[in-house]
């Protein structure tokens, strides 16, 4: 019954118009970049790299496809979790809003099964808007602007990692991206169970992501005890894999923090829709 | 045998008690009319037997199951429309049906799903989107999802809301369809006290979240007095009759010449002969034991 479900979830999202808001935009913004690098970015890297042209002197192709993905990935990972909460924060609190969250709960499937079957979905839908991501990002630039090493700044200064190990960097990379973006899939779709139109949902996992941002990037000590767990902390963490030597421990300490707010808000989807007194 | 039975269900929202005491049995076969005035507890004993609403008390069981324990095997064999039929109106008819029928519990072949719509008479507007349709249609398409698994149970709560006569009838011969010729067994909740009258066999009446009557239609009507209205040509005649020769009938104008007559033995012809005679000038007797009286009476107590 829980696979049955989850097919007609899939079935849900892929007929809604707004599961292609996301899609689109994030078409649209990838291919706004690759234009505007396109048009001006040997300015733009000229301006990153003129404080070192000094003491060193670059040879070969600086603005290349790799270097094209890590910028879009650093642009883009802030703004892709609003077109994923569009679509992740309708998925409960829009069947609410439609009254077919009569029809759902009437049916011999249980409460948790409903909730199980969304999350997945929304963890499919994730995934495609991820996968999409790294491929445009990737894939379209290299196409367009060629391969070569990437040259990353960071705060230990200017990094050059050689094109032959970027390929396992760029996978691991989109991979705790993923995780990051699942689970603020998972934050909207905990928020759904509580609501009952989108708009509420929506609106209030972009509040805690921006609240939560803002907590951790204040240096006061009094938010120091907290910053470690909360997921906004660890949602730039793919960034840490373009370091050299890569900080295992702290990626894999990202990894489980992530990990368990997604079970946590999990848990709470679970129990809020299992009580919950369907009156509308 | 019943195949419904609801002992002492009560629900509290926080202080709010919308049901405190409701008890009744459906059996094999009824169309089981349940009324209660609004805010009587209709819609969340209905909300409870489909497990929308977690009861604060009592026991609901279905085929002799309790609902709670056996929630899933119960909800397979039961169809239901709850107010009004709701669908995902960006997809197509035949696509929603096919979502409803994933999750029946029971294997619903394309064919089945086509024989339905055909049965409910939406053949051709299948393909069409939900956004596009009636409410009638939707009511239509409705049913058709309450029917698609087969349920030996269906509970439709206000089905005929919203809906313009012909659509009234058209669901009511549905529901009369459903109980001469599958055997089905039908709750109805109602506001169209004629429609209960005409289907039901048997009925509760519900106020203030408490049971107040059950059992069959015809034998609940037939326990009331009989009301009768009369409208006459001659007024004083038939005042005068009616003092001196009926003191025990309750008479109120009602407008001009008409008269509404309460009587608790059925004196109808001796009556009406008299009238005759006085030359009040009959023009016409109707009867008015009707179960919106029967209603009001057990509502206003």
């Amino acid at each position: 019954m829980w696979w049955r479900n989850t097919i007609n979830e899939l079935v849900k999202i892929a007929t809604k118009i707004r599961s292609y808001i996301g899609i689109g935009a994030l078409t649209l913004l990838i291919f706004i970049v690759l234009f505007a690098m396109k048009a001006d970015g040997k300015s733009y890297i000229g301006f990153v790299t003129a404080s070192f042209e000094q003491t060193l002197s670059f040879n070969g192709k600086i603005l290349n496809g790799n270097l094209i993905a890590f910028i879009i990935m650093q642009m883009l990972i802030v703004h892709v979790p609003l077109l994923i909460s569009l679509v992740t924060g309708d998925l409960l609190s829009g069947e609410e809003a439609a009254g077919t969250v009569r029809m759902l709960a009437t049916k011999p499937i249980t409460r948790t099964s409903i909730v199980l079957s969304k999350w997945f979905s929304a963890t499919i839908y994730t995934l495609i808007m991820t996968v999409w991501l790294g491929f445009l990002s990737l894939f379209v630039a290299k196409w367009m602007f060629g391969s070569g090493d990437l040259i990353v700044l960071n705060s230990n200064g200017l990094l050059i990692i050689p094109e032959a190990d970027l390929a396992w960097r760029f996978g691991l990379a989109l991979i705790i991206a993923f995780l990051a973006l699942w689970t603020v899939a998972t934050l909207s779709l905990a928020f759904s169970a509580f609501a009952k139109n989108s708009v509420g949902p929506i609106v209030s996992t972009m509040a805690v992501i921006i609240l939560f941002t803002i907590i951790g990037t204040l240096d006061v000590s009094v938010f120091d005890s907290i910053k470690p767990y909360m997921f906004t902390t660890h949602m730039a963490a793919w960034r840490s894999v373009f370091e050299d030597p890569y900080p295992s421990y702290e990626i894999l300490e990202s990894i489980i923090i992530l990990s368990a707010h997604i079970i946590i808000l999990l848990g709470i989807t679970i129990l809020r829709f299992n009580k919950k007194d369907i009156t509308s | 045998m019943s195949l419904i039975e609801v002992t002492q269900l009560a629900k509290n929202f926080k202080s709010f008690h919308a049901v405190r005491d409701v008890s009744f049995h459906v059996n094999e076969g009824d169309v089981f009319g349940f009324l209660g005035p609004n805010g009587a507890g209709k819609s969340t004993t209905i909300r409870c037997l489909l497990s929308l609403i977690r009861p604060s008390f009592g026991e609901i069981k279905f085929f002799d199951k309790s609902l709670k324990e056996n929630r899933a095997e119960v909800l397979t064999k039961v169809g239901c429309i709850i107010e009004k039929p709701d669908f995902y109106k960006y997809l197509s008819a035949q696509r929603n049906l096919e979502i409803f029928a994933r999750i029946s519990g029971k294997d619903i072949t394309k064919r089945q799903i086509q024989e339905m719509i055909d049965f409910v008479g939406l053949n051709g507007r299948e393909g069409d989107k939900v956004s596009g349709f009636s409410h009638g249609m939707k009511q239509r398409l409705g049913i058709a999802q309450t029917l698609l698994h087969n349920p030996d149970v269906i509970i439709l709560d206000e089905p005929t809301t919203g809906l313009d006569p012909q659509g009234i009838i058209e669901v009511r011969n549905l529901i009369l369809r459903l109980r001469d010729e599958q055997k089905k067994t039908v709750l109805l909740s109602s506001h169209q006290l004629s429609e209960i009258e005409i289907i039901a066999n048997r009925m509760v009446i519900i106020n203030q979240g408490k049971t107040i009557v059950e059992g069959e239609v015809q034998a609940l009507l037939e326990k009331q007095s009989l009301n009768l209205e009369i409208t006459v040509e001659n007024k004083n005649p038939f005042e005068g009759l009616m003092l001196s020769k009926f003191p025990n009938l309750v008479v109120r104008n009602v407008y001009k010449s008409t008269y509404h007559v309460e009587m608790i033995e059925d004196i109808r012809i001796p009556l009406i002969e008299a009238l005759v005679n006085a030359g009040c000038g009959v023009k016409s007797v109707i009867p008015k034991r009707s179960l919106e009286d029967f209603f009001i009476k057990m509502t206003e107590k």
